[in-house]
């Protein structure tokens, strides 16, 4: 027993002579509660990627002031590891000589994955993807694509199919898609963040209970987008988004599925969009100042806005068809014409129609511009051949003129019936 | 006595930590805690496990080596590849209808990947090793990359692009660059729902009468002790041979080359489960397939075009689109291929286009 005991003593004696005889100075131990620290410096690349491929359980790696070219980088099936810069100005991580495409970072079912504090640019294809992993925290990530036009990647944040986001102090530019997306994720925090120049600046899709705020997209195509597709692993919906700024999102659409005139994804998102909520449900947008979208302050579509066959889709994991959606106290407001680009875009036109024709079936409107919520006013009665008013619980709570109108898009290609209607009291909150 | 057996042992010890400290503070700092842990540690060099007698690019396999085919095998820029089965002594698979076999720990499979140069000759790339770890009961990987003289293959864990000439099926010279994964990449593909797995041998790819023999693959591996709880043959599913027209209906040849080409991925809790489209070969659900779905997250891969499949419209169809597209962003698979496999592609379009049209 005794022999045991010092035998096993012995052993824990000899283990901590290998850990310390290490002499690497790269590496030292129990930093900040990760068991590996590692750091290295620009001109590292080749071991950076080493690194990153035989990562182990709690690794701390610190990528030093300076530029990094890489092809792209990998983590997988890890637990606690943190990756860090020391600074979106300082440390810099430079994907543009990328022959073979894909992500710029790409981490798989990571259970506690720490990102912070550099800039990452220039990708053929996403940025940062992170797929299937748990308690992610995405901070000070600056994802930039120089060019804002089709040949940048998607997403330049991209958390997917994860569990516990929080996306915080962030900056994306030049997604062809959504800047900051979050897809088929339960749980997701994405603050005080900032987006420009992208598709759309930030996007919830398919995701449950995620909150957004304090955060400003600006000059995107399109602001901030609450989606639900078909025939994903999930539906989403208890989103809640307040005390942002969205303003000034006129961009062109520069989707790439939208080069060819087709109509799927943010590719429907038209020029000058502040808000749209596509077939998602249990959605409160409240608080926010949304200025200066020249197209809508908050467009709220159902699936069948995008997509004719919808009603096969409905499931479990899909309506086309909105419910609980509460708008109250935001601060709307819109510039006199429509943006350019508009003019370009197939669900652009129609909004543009719709002002047409509001102006034209009421002259005491006086030419006024497209009312700030635009609902597309299909609901439950579609489905139900119902009359029910609101049946979708819709609830609209805006001070001031010219808020609301139902765009009644069911007609909408029947001109003798077409009636778009500004009255707002049905759905105004109980 | 027993001092002196302390002693020793602790010497021993002491030897064995500074051994693993040097290996260690080598190239690479983190295997001191994979050598102490006790998981399994792959050989430098492929030579070393003496699973090939004499010459190793004669691939000829050493008593317990088993060589073995799929019915339907992963297009790889047309690199011919050679597959086998190192069962541990004395221990046995066990059958598993559906999915892939019950393995024993410490089983190694094998697989060596190699191109025709234009002269005709098999020319090696690199073999890939799974190894399940008695350790842990997970399956490990590791890429050997042969080298230049062909004489042996070297561990290599990052990966690389070669540039190579290859002759096709049909002997038509293609130059590409080949690429090696990193062992990141294997994972995108071997993982399922954060566990890492064999992908190729599932008993209905297993399933098959190898050119040349007499005896279907499976019974072959029961005769021979390898396989236990195998059922009546005529019981266990077939997948069918994707270039065999003689004996398989276009839809069951186009269902089986989507399984091994795509459904690693495409499928629930695979690496492309955010996009909705399971290509498994028992996949029911027209939407999953592919059939009128939207794509998700393609952007411009997706060509412009609006749906995966159109029935009777290949070339609206970005399921084709993307097979027929060596672009790094279009093509479909992202990995494991850089050239387009046209019979693959002729295949899928032919089963594409004869699917009923749907009205609109």
């Amino acid at each position: 027993m005794k022999i045991i005991k010092s035998f096993s003593l012995l052993f824990t004696v000899s283990l901590a002579l290998m850990v310390s005889s290490c002499s690497n100075p790269a590496a030292s131990t129990h930093k900040d509660g990760y068991n590996t620290s590692l750091s290295f410096g620009p001109g590292d690349e080749s071991k950076i990627v080493e690194a990153f491929l035989s990562i182990k359980d709690s690794t701390d790696i610190l990528l030093k002031q300076g530029t990094y070219k890489f092809e792209n980088l990998s983590i997988a099936q890890v637990k606690n590891i943190r990756i860090r810069g020391e600074g979106f100005d300082k440390t810099i991580l430079d994907f543009s000589q990328q022959t073979s495409g894909g992500e710029g970072i790409r981490v798989t079912n990571v259970n506690g994955f720490t990102i912070n504090d550099m800039t990452i640019r220039d990708s053929k294809g996403d940025l940062l993807k992170i797929n299937m992993s748990r308690d992610v925290v995405v901070n000070n990530l600056h994802a930039i694509w120089k060019t804002a036009d089709s040949t940048s990647g998607g997403y330049a944040i991209y958390p997917v199919l994860c569990k516990n986001v929080l996306i915080e102090n962030c900056y994306a530019q030049g997604s062809s898609d959504a800047g900051i997306y979050v897809g088929q994720t339960d749980t997701a925090i994405v603050r005080n963040c900032k987006g420009a120049k992208n598709v759309a600046g930030c996007e919830i899709e398919n995701t449950l209970h995620a909150e957004v705020y304090g955060n400003e997209f600006y000059d995107n195509t399109a602001g901030f987008l609450v989606f639900d597709l078909p025939g994903l692993s999930q539906r989403g919906g208890y989103v809640k988004a307040h005390d942002n700024y969205f303003h000034d999102n006129n961009f062109r659409n520069f989707a790439k599925a939208g080069s060819f005139g087709t109509s799927w994804g943010v590719g429907n998102a038209s020029p000058g969009s502040g808000v749209i909520i596509l077939a998602a449900s249990n959605i409160e947008l409240y608080n926010n100042r949304i200025l200066n979208n020249n197209s809508g302050a908050i467009i709220l579509a159902s699936g069948f806005a995008v997509d004719d066959k919808a009603v096969e889709k409905i499931n479990d994991h899909y309506s086309p068809i909105s419910k609980n959606i509460k708008i109250h106290d935001n601060t709307m407001e819109m510039g006199n014409s429509f943006p350019e680009p508009v003019y370009q875009h197939h669900i652009g036109k129609l909004l543009v129609g719709i002002e047409q024709k509001l102006n034209a079936q009421d002259p005491t409107r006086k030419n006024k511009r497209i009312p700030y919520i635009m609902y597309d006013g299909v609901s439950t009665n579609l489905l139900t051949n119902g009359t029910t008013p609101n049946p979708d619980s819709l609830c609209i709570q805006q001070q001031g003129d010219n808020i609301f109108v139902n765009a009644d898009f069911i007609n909408i290609n029947n001109p003798k019936v077409w009636h778009p209607n500004t009255e707002v009291s049905a759905y105004n909150c109980k | 006595m027993k001092n002196y057996i302390l002693f020793g042992g602790s010497i021993f010890l002491l030897m064995v930590a500074g051994m693993l400290t040097i290996e260690g503070c080598g190239n690479n700092q983190h295997q001191e805690k994979a050598a102490v842990d006790g998981s399994y540690q792959f050989k430098e060099k492929l030579s070393e496990y003496g699973f090939f007698k004499n010459n190793l690019k004669d691939l000829d396999p050493q008593p317990g080596v088993f060589h073995y085919e799929l019915a339907t095998p992963l297009f790889t820029d047309y690199a011919v590849k050679d597959r086998y089965i190192v069962l541990p002594n004395g221990k046995q698979m066990n059958f598993v209808a559906e999915g892939v076999q019950d393995f024993p720990d410490s089983t190694i499979l094998i697989k060596n990947f190699a191109y025709t140069n234009t002269d005709h000759k098999k020319i090696m790339i690199e073999t890939r090793l799974l190894v399940k770890d008695p350790f842990d009961k997970k399956w490990k990987v590791m890429d050997y990359l042969w080298n230049a003289e062909q004489t042996d293959a070297v561990k290599h864990i990052i990966g690389a692009r070669l540039p190579i000439t290859l002759l096709d099926d049909d002997g038509n010279k293609i130059t590409t660059t080949y690429q090696v994964p990193n062992t990141n990449d294997c994972k995108r593909c071997h993982i399922n729902n954060d566990i890492f797995t064999p992908i190729g041998p599932k008993a209905r790819n297993l399933n098959v009468t190898v050119a040349g023999h007499e005896e279907n693959q499976l019974s072959e591996m029961a005769r021979l002790g390898m396989i236990a709880g195998l059922p009546d043959i005529s019981t266990v599913p077939v997948l069918p041979k994707w270039n065999d027209a003689k004996h398989f209906t276009l839809d069951q040849r186009a269902r089986a080359y989507l399984d091994v080409n795509c459904a690693h991925c495409h499928t629930h809790g695979g690496d492309a489960y955010n996009t909705g489209l399971f290509l498994e070969y028992q996949q029911k659900d027209p939407p999953h397939i592919g059939i009128m779905k939207e794509p998700v997250s393609a952007g411009g891969g997706a060509g412009g075009l609006n749906y995966d499949i159109i029935p009777g419209d290949a070339a609206h169809s970005i399921l084709a689109y993307r097979m027929n597209g060596a672009e790094p962003g279009t093509a479909m698979p992202e990995l494991a291929r850089t050239v387009i496999h046209k019979q693959g592609v002729q295949l899928i379009t032919e089963w594409i286009n004869k699917m009923q049209k749907q009205k609109k």
